[in-house]
């Protein structure tokens, strides 16, 4: 779920934005400076990943992947994040572009401790490495549910019935979320083990590794 | 009036008032959905599930609009209209949105997506507000059929209608903002109002391999159903889906590298030319202040109408 524009009060977008672009800023500066343009391309295929559909009953649920997303991109997750916002918004309306800023928090800040998270649990068995995965996957889309839940309830209290509705809401996805997750870590650490190291920001010999 | 004061209404009464709006807009969304849906299925070429963000070129006032005074008025005028807190003024800002469209003759297909995209969000506000918002002193509730522990609280309605009226107000406003200049003209006036130099690099290639990327997911997807693949609710689908996932990252990564390596071939040194001479004139400044001057009497509407 994204939050639209005029939702929410005026000085938490802005405070949103203030907040955002400083974890941004912090973001780009761990990531090494040549590779900017390679985070801008891996955020089209997280783009592409978050356009996909699942069945849940008669009804379809989308993934939001902030944890896959720490997982793989560690720092860098924050940038990726906001930029693919910033996509949406301007595509499809998903976000409202006032409330940009608040939505990279909702997401990003989730993908960070998720990352931070995953690479240190995440061991060395493939086994381990999937229900650590998954564990992050859940753990993302449940931090942006209850940060989705906290931003709304900033309204006041006539935006409390709302902000409940809207985490139940994600009871499901977090399910789903957690559980694509381990299958796509389990499936990494199979094909391609070198992606579940922090891209972007390892040292020169373990990039080209 | 001190007192909350309680309107009993019975059920058909209360179907017929204000449900039966809500699920006559549910149903126009609905059927807009399909018939979009259905035209895209037609026309294979249009695509609007990633629309190009650029018009061919206009001569519209937004099209001739310098394209530094336009993002940073309109920008700051959603934030004007985002921070209205009543119904008429924020109505008043879909009036104001409406001109602006047909001023820049922007495609209402388009802007038909953009609000079928917000449909759903809003919904929420609409249906849950008026259920749960808290009564106050001075608030009117329906009681509907004589069940008192859910209310229908008319100052929750309006509270989400002025929630609505804004979102689609800066919804409609996009499309005179973002299709009337190509997407690397608005990107580098947003680095000459101070953003950095990358970012706009950035958004540039993400939304060029979003299209390549989304062929990739295309041909693998394809791919599954002719092998039998049926998205069901059990966790084969879900094993699958992310085997998928795996595999657009897996290749996608490796395709990164071969961009970034083709780019560094061609002399790529951390920037790109500048696509356009960006020119300001007196008339673009008039505009710009003219505009926030409607914004700005929006708010004040806004305040001294309470």
């Amino acid at each position: 779920m994204h939050i639209s524009d005029g939702v929410l009060p005026i000085s938490v977008t802005v405070g949103g934005y203030a907040a955002s672009a400083a974890i941004a800023a912090w973001s780009a500066r761990r990531t090494r400076s040549e590779e900017l343009p390679k985070v801008a391309v891996v955020t089209a295929a997280f783009f592409v990943a978050s356009l996909i559909h699942v069945p849940f009953g008669p009804t379809s649920v989308h993934l939001l992947i902030p944890g896959l997303a720490g997982a793989l991109l560690g720092p860098s997750a924050f940038l990726a994040i906001g930029l693919g916002l910033l996509l949406q918004s301007m595509l499809f309306q998903f976000g409202g572009l006032t409330a940009l800023g608040a939505n990279a928090l909702m997401m990003g800040v989730p993908a960070l401790l998720c990352g931070v998270f995953f690479q240190r649990f995440k061991g060395r068995t493939r086994r381990r490495q999937a229900i650590i995965g998954g564990l992050a996957g859940a753990l993302g889309t449940a931090l942006a549910a209850l940060v989705l839940a906290l931003l709304l309830a900033t309204g006041g209290e006539d935006f409390f019935g709302v902000a409940k509705i809207a985490l139940a809401a994600h009871v499901p996805v977090v399910v789903i979320e957690g559980l694509v997750s381990a299958f796509t870590i389990g499936f990494l650490a199979k094909v391609k083990p070198a992606l579940l190291e922090p891209a972007f920001v390892q040292s020169e010999k373990a990039a080209h590794a | 009036m001190p007192e909350v004061m309680l309107v009993a209404l019975p059920a058909w009464q209360f179907a017929a008032l204000l449900l039966a709006p809500l699920a006559i807009l549910a149903a126009a969304a609905a059927g807009l959905r399909r018939l979009v849906r259905r035209r895209g299925a037609q026309h294979e070429d249009k695509d609007w599930s990633v629309p190009p963000l650029a018009d061919a070129a206009g001569t519209t006032l937004f099209h001739r609009w310098d394209i530094r005074c336009k993002l940073l008025t309109l920008i700051a005028y959603s934030f004007l209209v985002a921070s209205l807190s009543r119904v008429a003024p924020a109505l008043a800002a879909v009036a104001v949105s409406i001109l602006a469209l047909v001023l820049a003759r922007s495609s209402w297909a388009r802007v038909l997506m953009r609000l079928l995209a917000i449909t759903g969000f809003l919904a929420m506000f609409l249906v849950v507000m008026p259920l749960t918002a808290p009564a106050h002193p001075g608030d009117t509730v329906l009681v509907i059929g004589g069940v008192d522990w859910i209310g229908f609280n008319l100052r929750g309605l309006t509270k989400a209608l002025a929630i609505v009226a804004k979102a689609t107000a800066i919804a409609l406003l996009m499309e005179p903002l973002l299709t009337t200049a190509p997407l690397p003209v608005t990107l580098h006036g947003l680095t000459k109002l101070g953003a950095p130099d990358m970012a706009g690099q950035m958004v540039l290639l993400s939304h060029r391999y979003l299209h390549v990327f989304r062929h990739e997911a295309e041909r693998m997807a394809a791919g599954m159903r002719v092998r039998g693949f049926r998205k069901r609710t059990d966790l084969e689908t879900l094993r699958a889906v992310a085997n998928f996932l795996g595999m657009l990252f897996v290749r996608s990564f490796e395709r990164t590298e071969r961009v970034f390596d083709a780019m560094r071939a061609r002399g790529y040194r951390g920037r790109f030319p500048a696509p356009a001479e960006l020119r300001m004139e007196k008339a673009d400044l008039a505009l710009s202040f003219a505009w926030l001057a409607i914004g700005a009497a929006l708010v004040v509407y806004d305040r001294l109408s309470g």
